[in-house]
């Protein structure tokens, strides 16, 4: 019996798949009008604690996109730059900070068609003495 | 001719059921196939505005051809096949209204309809590129298939009315029932070559996304592809219209509201049919397309032909 | 007849990755076939000669955007064995489990392509719909929808915790029955067999000759599965059936690869019910002693190799990835000839290529 039914439902197998989604909620949403929930753990930008931060250039030596650099001019005086069109976002300068100083959120990273957005500078201390 | 009768005139030819009412029910059923297909599938959908919007845009681009094809041609391809949807729609007593009818108007509507399938293999052929010729080469072999069956399956209601005038089978369908009842396989193969016409999935093969991107329209653009779009869109309307005139239109009186809300339910419930039909299939392949339709539906509808004849 | 040539690629609608092919047609059938590669060549490997170990985890993640992670796990293998290195048993099994969420969301992917190609979209957007329980696993989990970047040197470098448990729970159990749904619909839907069975064929014999690996030569009959034949990480605790079938056209291949599915989700629940306690990685010294190794993996369309040599340096001195991509690439003339230009996209989904997989 399952059988021949099955037989005959195999002339349109999906219609009473569709009617079922038909009167069932969308799976996708409305976005932008709706913004789109990031779960806490995803790795978006980098966001930096600038107080934690004491140049040691652990992130540097391990970021596997080149996306930071260093600038050092003494031990306490350095400018720590990242590069947003570089950076992979895999999360490994945060693995290799040892000060928790480095860190991804979850905010999403927008396009930009200008290139100053892509240069941010994370910690600077040359001006300071 | 006195005043009056002019401005009635002109008002059928660009109001009602005219030039107007029909790009409002083709923008219509369009975006409600579209929204019906997102919903199937699990989709949000287009907002309501999206298909006056995509023509719009399509109007303001810029018109590209590649060099080489004959301009005069790609511009009155269009034209042509959107002129020929319009004539018949002039010809079919859409919704409520009467139309001029003669004996044999039901095939100058088959004609008319069939002409814009012609135009897109020309298209094809004009454009030159590889994808439009192999998608102007389907839609050739696809056309005889579903025309046959379009045509031997819609004259049942012609060869029960004994008449080929569009008026007659009305007035048949009104004095017995209508004609949907007795003869619900001649209307779904109708359907079946309906969609053949349209170029809609199932049979969308010569313009297959996957295998020839999109067919004989692969080198349109701008105003000219709109007018493609619109003419299919249209194409829709006129087609379902007819569907319904020859099969439903026993249901209502002449020139009644309520004939109105008739009709314009039955133009959403074909093209709900028609969507539904649109997402669960696959597309056929052209060898499947014609086995089925000349070794299954044609002879089936000859035989229904043959007992409606009998009868 | 005259033959017509059609352009199939590298820019076309059929295809999700660069990849030319040139089909020469008589009337609808296709003749003849030639193929042409390289429009994603990366040059990874030799990129890896210049990276550090701990770098080219990352490097190699993006050899490919659906299986990325089976890549990362076969070159951490063989930089973990060069330093004999012991993965903690709760590092391996994160592994594991990522490594069958991600065959998972491969193959339900796999399936929105083939079915979006014959011309089913319905089927596309479903198969689509449910991976997307997956993705929003993944991303919990790992922060990462594709690239996850969950392996390291060692281990792994997320722990799963009660949160995570539950939502796999509640995922994996609706997803079985939708994997179901499934499997039932492209077993008995008319229109996708007929536009699938007996199509792109390919013979055990012509497996074996091309060295054909993973879902195309089990659909033929060849029962070869890494996991199974040569387990790495804890593949040995766990048990699995490996689907076999023999008709080896298109629509065996489809079958086969959700009968899959639900063997990995299978797999799954194991893993989440046998999770061992402890740390989920061990930390690695920088440099690697010098010495060669070859590292093995089942990933969602095949094995993939891995051969790594150090000097003892910070930076490998020679890798080399071979993918499965390649070889089923090899088999697609063959497989075309005599073909409908109509049956192309079916043959071409079919395989399941992955073009930057096989380029890098
Ligand atoms: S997230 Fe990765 S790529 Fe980006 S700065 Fe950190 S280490 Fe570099
Ligand atoms: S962010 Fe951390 S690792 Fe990078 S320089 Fe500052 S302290 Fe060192």
């Amino acid at each position: 019996m399952n059988n021949i039914l099955l037989k005959i439902r195999s002339f349109f197998y999906l219609l009473p798949n569709i009617v079922e989604v038909l009167f069932s909620k969308p799976e996708t949403i409305d976005y932008p009008a709706v913004s789109n929930k990031l779960s806490a753990s995803y790795r978006g930008s980098i966001r930096i604690i600038s107080e934690n931060c004491v140049g040691c250039g652990l992130c540097v030596r391990d970021c596997p996109a080149q996306a930071l650099a260093l600038e050092k001019e003494s031990k306490h005086s350095f400018r720590l730059i990242h590069y947003r069109d570089h950076c992979a976002s895999c999360g490994q300068c945060e693995m290799s900070c040892k000060f928790n100083s480095i860190y991804l959120d979850n905010s999403y990273k927008e396009a930009s068609a200008d290139r100053k957005d892509f240069f941010k500078v994370l910690v600077d201390n040359t001006n300071k003495k | 001719m006195d005043n009056m009768n002019l401005l009635g005139l002109l008002f059928r030819i660009f109001i009602f059921p005219g030039f107007f009412f029909l790009l409002i029910a083709a923008l219509f059923l369009h975006w409600l196939d579209r929204k019906l297909i997102a919903r199937f599938q699990g989709r949000i959908g287009p907002p309501w505005y999206q298909p006056l919007a995509d023509l719009v845009k399509l109007f303001a681009k810029e018109d590209i051809l590649p060099s080489g094809t004959n301009l005069f041609f790609a511009a009155l391809l269009p034209l042509i096949s959107f002129a020929s949807v319009l004539t018949a729609s002039f010809y079919l007593p859409i919704a409520i209204q009467s139309a001029p009818s003669f004996q044999g108007d039901f095939i100058v509507l088959m004609f008319l309809l069939s002409l814009p399938s012609l135009m897109y293999f020309l298209a094809g052929w004009v454009t030159q590129g590889v994808y439009s010729v192999i998608g102007g080469n389907r839609s050739l072999l696809q056309y005889f298939s579903y025309e046959v069956l379009f045509l031997l399956a819609m004259s049942g209601t012609a060869i029960a009315s004994g008449s080929w005038s569009l008026a007659d089978i009305r007035l048949a369908q009104i004095k017995e029932s209508p004609y949907i009842f007795p003869q619900i396989v001649g209307f779904l193969f109708s359907l079946a070559g309906l969609i053949g016409k349209l170029k809609r999935e199932p049979y969308d093969i010569p313009k297959a996304k996957s295998e020839v991107i999109a067919g004989a329209l692969t080198e349109f653009s701008g105003k000219k592809l709109a007018l493609w779009y619109l003419t299919i869109q249209l194409q829709t309307v006129v087609g379902l219209s007819f569907l319904i005139h020859c099969f439903f239109s026993g249901f209502w009186q002449m020139s009644t509201f309520s004939g109105f809300i008739v009709f314009l339910l039955l133009l959403v419930i074909l093209q709900g049919m028609l969507s539904a039909i649109s997402a669960i299939y696959a597309r056929l392949r052209i060898d499947q397309l014609v086995y089925l339709n000349w070794y299954i539906f044609i002879p089936l509808t000859l035989l229904h032909n043959v007992y409606i004849l009998l009868k | 007849m005259s033959r017509i040539t059609v352009p199939i690629g590298p820019q076309h609608p059929l295809l999700k990755e660069p990849l030319s092919f040139l089909v020469s047609l008589e009337g609808e059938k296709v003749m003849d076939s030639t193929l042409r590669l390289g429009y994603v060549h990366r040059g990874i490997e030799k990129l890896a000669e210049q990276r550090t170990y701990i770098q080219n985890v990352y490097l190699i993640e993006r050899i490919c955007g659906i299986c990325s992670h089976i890549h990362s796990t076969t070159y951490c293998q063989s930089v973990e064995a060069l330093l004999k290195l012991e993965v903690p048993k709760r590092g391996l099994y994160i592994r594991m489990l990522l490594c069958e969420l991600e065959r998972i969301h491969s193959h339900l992917l796999w399936l929105g392509v083939l079915a979006k190609n014959i011309g089913l979209n319905t089927l596309f957007m479903y198969a689509w719909r449910d991976r997307e329980i997956v993705l929003n696993i993944m991303e919990e989990i790992s922060g990462g929808r594709v690239s996850h970047a969950v392996n390291i040197i060692g281990g792994v470098r997320v722990d799963l915790n009660d949160k995570h448990l539950s939502l796999l729970q509640e995922g994996l159990r609706e997803l079985t029955i939708r994997v179901e749904e499934i499997l039932r619909a492209i077993e008995s839907d008319r229109s996708f067999r007929a536009r699938t069975r007996k199509i792109g064929y390919l013979s055990l014999e012509d497996i074996k000759r091309y060295c054909v690996v993973g879902p195309v030569a089990r659909a033929s009959g060849l029962d070869i599965d890494i996991r199974r034949d040569a387990p790495y990480a804890a593949y040995n605790e766990l048990s699995f059936e490996v689907p076999l079938m023999t008709e080896g056209d298109v629509w065996a291949r489809s079958i086969l690869r959700i009968l899959e599915t639900i063997q990995a989700i299978r797999l799954c629940t194991q893993i989440i019910h046998n999770l061992p306690d402890g740390p989920v990685s061990v930390s690695a010294p920088r440099k690697v002693p010098s010495g060669e190794v070859v590292s093995r993996a089942e990933a969602p369309r095949g094995e993939v190799f891995y051969y790594l040599r150090s000097d003892g340096s910070q930076k490998p001195a020679r890798l080399k990835v071979r993918t499965p991509t390649l070889t089923t690439l090899i088999t697609l003339p063959g497989q075309l000839k005599n073909m409908q230009l109509a049956d192309v996209s079916a043959v071409i989904a079919g395989v399941d290529l992955c073009i930057a997989c096989g380029d890098r």
